[in-house]
């Protein structure tokens, strides 16, 4: 397969902007955005193993960002996908409902005091314990299959910024 | 008659499923509704009472062909196993058919195996 080897990511500019997208939080959307990152880190990267990890990052935070976005004009949401030749970072901004904040923060903070594979398994067995409630599993399975750690930033106007970093 | 073989198949836009007696399931395609259990939930249960009532030994899900799937649903795969180890009377081995070629069936399914090692079986296919 042809890659981008002849634009090689310039590794002054740490991290270099790649990716950058704004669009109105459509589920209807994921799919086809999905199948970009996959060709798009396939074609930039050459790997097969970072096109899979990239399918699971932006399916599963674009999921999120949809599912709980508020109903307001400025709800848009903003992906960019940024390398400094050695780390790969997926970055997804959004406007939540102001309930969704918290349980965000909460299951973000629950997840990181495991190592990966461990938060994926406890979320495994939550889910199993739990079957009227809702899956969960998202954030663990993005650590765990994804290969990144995941950070949260709350900005101004509400919005917040999920961003997954890994190594290429 | 066989139970298992006449459970009703979801038509869905993006899922090529198929039924075989005695005991087999083939899902094919890409799960990445936002609620996939309205369409796979009820037939994943149907498929499972089925199972039961024919005292089936064992059922065998050959999901290899499942390119990728959203976290809901991986939750029904773990509901489904969850159904098995809860049984108390007849139970059957679920048998995962899984491809080594794909990335979350690999982690997915482990992970799953953990859950209900006791009721659970995986075989991978190429």
């Amino acid at each position: 397969m042809e890659t981008a080897e002849n634009f090689p990511i310039p590794k002054k500019l740490a991290p270099y902007p790649l990716v950058f997208m704004r669009f109105r939080p459509a589920w209807a959307y994921i799919d086809g955005i999905r199948e970009f990152g996959r060709f798009f880190c396939q074609t930039t990267f050459g790997t097969q193993e970072l096109a899979d990890r990239a399918c699971v990052v932006l399916q599963e935070t674009l999921e999120n960002a949809v599912k709980y976005s508020s109903n307001s004009a400025d709800s848009e949401l903003e992906l960019s996908i940024e390398s400094d030749g050695s780390n790969i970072e997926f970055s997804v901004s959004s406007l939540p409902d102001a309930s969704h904040l918290s349980s965000l923060r909460e299951e973000l903070n629950g997840i990181q005091t495991l190592d990966p594979e461990q938060a994926y398994l406890a979320a495994f067995i939550r889910a199993s314990n739990e079957p009227e409630s809702s899956a969960r599993l998202g954030l663990a399975r993005i650590r765990y299959e994804g290969g990144v750690e995941l950070s949260m930033k709350e900005e101004t106007g509400g919005r917040i910024r999920i961003t997954a970093t890994g190594k290429l | 008659m066989s139970q298992f073989s006449t459970v009703q198949v979801p038509k869905t836009e993006t899922i090529a499923i198929q039924v075989t007696a005695p005991n087999q399931v083939k899902l094919a395609g890409t799960i990445t509704q936002k609620d996939p259990a309205n369409d796979l939930a009820g037939f994943f249960k149907a498929l499972h009472t089925a199972a039961l009532a024919d005292k089936l030994a064992e059922v065998r899900a050959d999901v290899s062909g499942l390119t990728f799937v959203n976290s809901s649903a991986i939750r029904l795969f773990v509901d489904w196993a969850t159904w098995v180890k809860n049984e108390r009377g007849h139970r059957y081995t679920l048998r995962f058919v899984t491809s080594r070629n794909v990335t979350w069936q690999k982690t997915s399914f482990m992970a799953l195996m953990s859950l209900a090692k006791e009721v659970l079986a995986l075989e991978h296919v190429t």
